[in-house]
């Protein structure tokens, strides 16, 4: 089994290849836990997974210039805007079972770039699957 | 047929560099927000493409 340093991650949103003001991704996919739990002689319980919630949060560096973090992403914010999302871990090869990619439409329902004085700026960013596909991982590039 | 597209962004756009052509089908959202920001230019418009928007519009 190959362990791996993250250094050569792809990030891309809305098309755009982000990678360079990316330095860190968070995938979550979680179905709920319902609890489904009648009387019995053992007293264990039983669950069921209900829904499915998942998303994405990267952590972004401020770039306010052309195509860069600000520019594409303030105005999928802004306009409420469902677009493509897609990351592997790496950006030098194709996708494949071993470099998979995941994949999906995504919205950024929160927005909020911020900066401290003498810091490098940087914010999260979360980006919440918006519709029935849900985000993937796949072993192909996408059609 | 598709719309050729030239990425204009330093970051290139959907794996093209910088200055490559592309041909593809966005859609009409797509192109509008990688064109606002500057990612690409249209070079040859798909003609089945233009009259939709020129019917729509």
């Amino acid at each position: 089994m190959a362990k791996r340093i993250a250094l050569k991650d792809s990030v891309e949103v809305d098309g755009q290849d982000l990678s360079n003001d990316c330095r860190s991704v968070d995938f979550t996919s979680e179905h709920a836990r319902e609890d489904v739990s009648g009387f019995n002689a053992t007293g264990a319980s039983e669950y069921l997974a209900g829904i499915t919630t998942q998303s994405v949060t990267c952590e972004f560096f401020g770039d306010y210039s052309a195509a860069g973090t600000h520019q594409v992403l303030y105005p999928i914010h802004r306009d409420r805007e469902i677009v493509t999302f897609a990351w592997r871990h790496d950006q030098t090869t194709a996708v494949s079972a071993t470099n998979p990619e995941l994949r999906g439409n995504v919205q950024v329902l929160t927005y909020s770039p911020g900066a401290t004085r003498g810091e490098t700026e940087a914010f999260s960013v979360e980006f919440t699957a918006a519709d029935e596909t849900g985000l993937q991982f796949y072993d192909t590039a996408a059609a | 047929m598709s719309t050729l597209y030239k990425v204009m962004a330093r970051t290139g756009f959907r794996g093209f560099k910088q200055g490559e052509e592309f041909e593809a089908d966005l859609t009409p959202d797509e192109e509008r927000r990688a064109k606002q920001r500057g990612s690409i230019r249209v070079v040859r418009r798909d003609p089945d493409k233009h009259k939709e928007e020129e019917k729509d519009g």
